[in-house]
């Protein structure tokens, strides 16, 4: 009975164990098989014999001193000779074993009652919070309305900056792409009625009422929405915020006034640019692949879409905009301790403005149309 | 004695801003040395240099006898790092950021590896009340000795502290302080320490290295305390210093 750790003496009535080789970190799962091996015949004493140790550090030390322990609990005692490094002691010294026992492997899946219960309770409280948050937002808008500063005007100058004109080139490239692709869709459709120009009319419709806003919508909460929760949440470990508030002045009206106001400017300008590409993407597969000239193309749009579709269009812009900067500012002044957190709330900004923006939308279709226009 | 730190004409430029300037230093197996050095002396540059994770405009460092590469995995078993905020992962929890390196150096079992991560907490001072906490529900000190406790966990050669003591209590870091001492006198550790707290510098620290003039001067404390450099007869000369020196010098003159 011996291996590469271990090798055994039987004597009456003790056991000497000699203990070789590296007891190290590396090798714990070989020192524990080969430590559950010491088993000593009732009425025997165990003596370690650790002259041939040769190297041996906290990890090695714990897996003989456990051994010991299990030992002690039948009743057999354990003595060491020769040790020559101090570990032993030292853990001695330091050790609650019960306490680092008292281990329990944690359940693999809670218990379902109480998830449920803890999903209501967060509902609440977020809400309740969001509530809260929203309020504050709204006093320090109100209150920076009464008394702008002159930071205000030129961070929310940035904002514009950043958030719209940055952004004229993908959201136009974007719509462009959409234009043609409608153009084709609805072409295909169209031609069995040998209607094809009415593709004209659809897609300058469609661009104007509907898909330039979402698009540029969209593509600005994946934009914006995203780089405001991440930059206030970062603010928010980093204390500026706090610091701010230390300072006397007001982080809502610092921080998140600014974007909201820059992006309710910047969305509808971008807007207007969409429009502006996704019909002439449109125009570029009607003119270039469908014989319906220049000149036909034009008239078309100017029957089929008067200004109305144009301004519908518009006016979701300030409203999206003020739900993805909303969303985007409160989530990232939720953040509170962790970059995991972080993380988290930067994703529910982005899915949750683009969420409201669709449902928003979905609002805004069903009043336009009760309302006949 | 090899040396278990050697570095050999270590250059650090930023543009026109020259850190080290072939600076040479060895860390002998089994000391505590204190770095110290100015704002801008490169105290923090040094350490990232060996650690691996800034690229040195020139000149060679050697771990344990392994070529310290920029970005490369280096001696990573070998040494264990306490940064100055502690540097936890905040997702974890205590007890999982102490068993994260054990889980990805070793296939020992659930239940050892959590044993060992207890006793690492338990050997830097905590309670094990502490250890399904978040990192964000922890003191200052408290997030440091888990640091600490993780950078023990593989049983490391060399221990790289950066700045211990900062922003603790006197008797935080009076703790802290004997605490390093107690696990270096039985844990064969080698420590590499930056540090500001005189009070620690002479009660804990073997050598001093003060880094100046893109350079570094090493040796005992009486040696450094004897130079003739300028910044260092400031640095050890204002009042603080003295009152630590001498508090230092007393129980080693009664006994």
């Amino acid at each position: 009975m011996s291996n590469t750790f271990l090798s055994f003496e039987n004597e009456p009535g003790r056991l000497i164990v000699n203990v070789m080789g590296q007891w190290v970190f590396d090798e714990v799962l070989a020192l524990e098989h080969a430590t559950a091996t010491v088993n000593p015949e009732s009425g025997q004493s165990v003596t370690f014999q650790c002259a041939g140790l040769e190297e041996i550090d906290i990890a090695g030390a714990w897996v003989l001193y456990d051994r010991t322990e299990q030992l002690a609990v039948d009743g057999i005692k354990s003595e060491f000779t020769g040790f020559k490094a101090a570990h032993f002691k030292f853990l001695q010294n330091i050790i609650d074993a019960a306490a680092i026992r008292d281990y329990e492997e944690p359940p693999e899946h809670p218990v379902r009652p109480q998830r449920v219960r803890k999903a209501v309770e967060n509902l609440g409280s977020n809400s309740s919070v969001v509530i809260e948050d929203l309020g504050e937002i709204a006093r320090s808008v109100l209150e920076g309305m009464r008394s702008p500063s002159l930071y205000m005007v030129g961070e929310t100058i940035k904002q514009v900056y950043q958030t719209g004109v940055q952004a004229i080139p993908v959201v136009m490239v974007i719509t462009f792409l959409i234009g043609i692709v409608t153009v084709h869709q609805a072409a295909s459709q169209l031609e069995k009625f040998g209607a094809t120009v009415l593709v004209v009319d659809l897609v300058s419709i469609s661009i104007t009422r509907e898909m330039g806003v979402l698009l540029a919508a969209i593509m600005v909460a994946g934009r914006s929405g995203s780089a405001f929760a991440a930059a206030l949440g970062v603010m928010k470990l980093n204390e500026e915020v706090d610091a701010m508030r230390v300072l006397g002045l007001n982080p809502n009206q610092m921080l998140v006034i600014p974007r909201i106001l820059g992006l309710v400017i910047a969305l509808p300008i971008l807007t207007i640019f969409a429009d502006i590409a996704g019909i002439a993407g449109g125009a570029l597969i009607a003119i270039g692949s469908m014989g319906i000239s220049g000149l036909q193309f034009l008239e078309r749009v100017a029957y089929s879409t008067d200004l109305t579709n144009f301004y519908i269009g518009l006016i979701k812009a300030p409203v999206f905009a003020l739900l993805i900067a909303a969303v985007g500012t409160l989530r990232g002044m939720q953040v509170k301790s962790s970059a995991e957190e972080l993380g988290l709330k930067t994703t529910m900004a982005v899915v949750q403005s683009i969420f409201m923006i669709i449902v928003a939308d979905a609002l805004f279709a069903t009043l336009f149309t009760r309302m006949g226009i | 004695m090899e040396p278990v730190i050697s570095i050999k004409n270590l250059v650090n430029r930023f543009g026109s801003q020259i850190v080290h300037d072939g600076l040479c230093l060895d860390i002998r197996r089994d000391e505590i040395l204190g770095l110290v050095g100015g704002s801008g002396s490169g105290k923090s540059v040094l350490m990232r240099s060996i650690l691996g994770l800034q690229k040195p405009t020139s000149g060679s460092i050697t771990v344990l006898g392994q070529q310290i590469e920029y970005h490369k995995p280096g001696p990573s078993r070998c040494w264990g790092v306490l940064f100055q905020g502690g540097a936890l992962l905040s997702g974890l929890t205590v007890q999982q950021n102490v068993e994260l390196p054990i889980a990805l150096y070793s296939d020992m079992p659930l239940e050892t590896r959590h044993e060992l991560a207890s006793l690492k907490l338990l050997m830097t001072g905590l309670s094990l009340s502490v250890a399904d906490k978040y990192p964000s529900e922890l003191s200052g000190g408290m997030r440091k000795r888990v640091s600490l406790a993780r950078a023990l966990a593989l049983e490391p050669k060399i221990l790289f502290l950066d700045e211990p003591t900062a922003g603790l209590d006197p008797i935080a870091a009076t703790e802290f302080d004997e605490l390093i001492r107690y696990l270096h006198d039985n844990l064969d550790l080698t420590i590499m320490m930056i540090t500001h707290d005189v009070d620690s510098l002479f009660g804990i620290c073997d050598r001093i290295a003060v880094l100046v003039d893109g350079g570094v001067v090493v040796g005992t404390q009486d040696e450094v305390l004897d130079s003739d450099h300028p910044w260092i007869k400031s640095y050890f000369g204002v009042p603080r210093a003295q009152r630590a020196r001498r508090a230092m010098r007393r129980p080693a003159n009664e006994q």
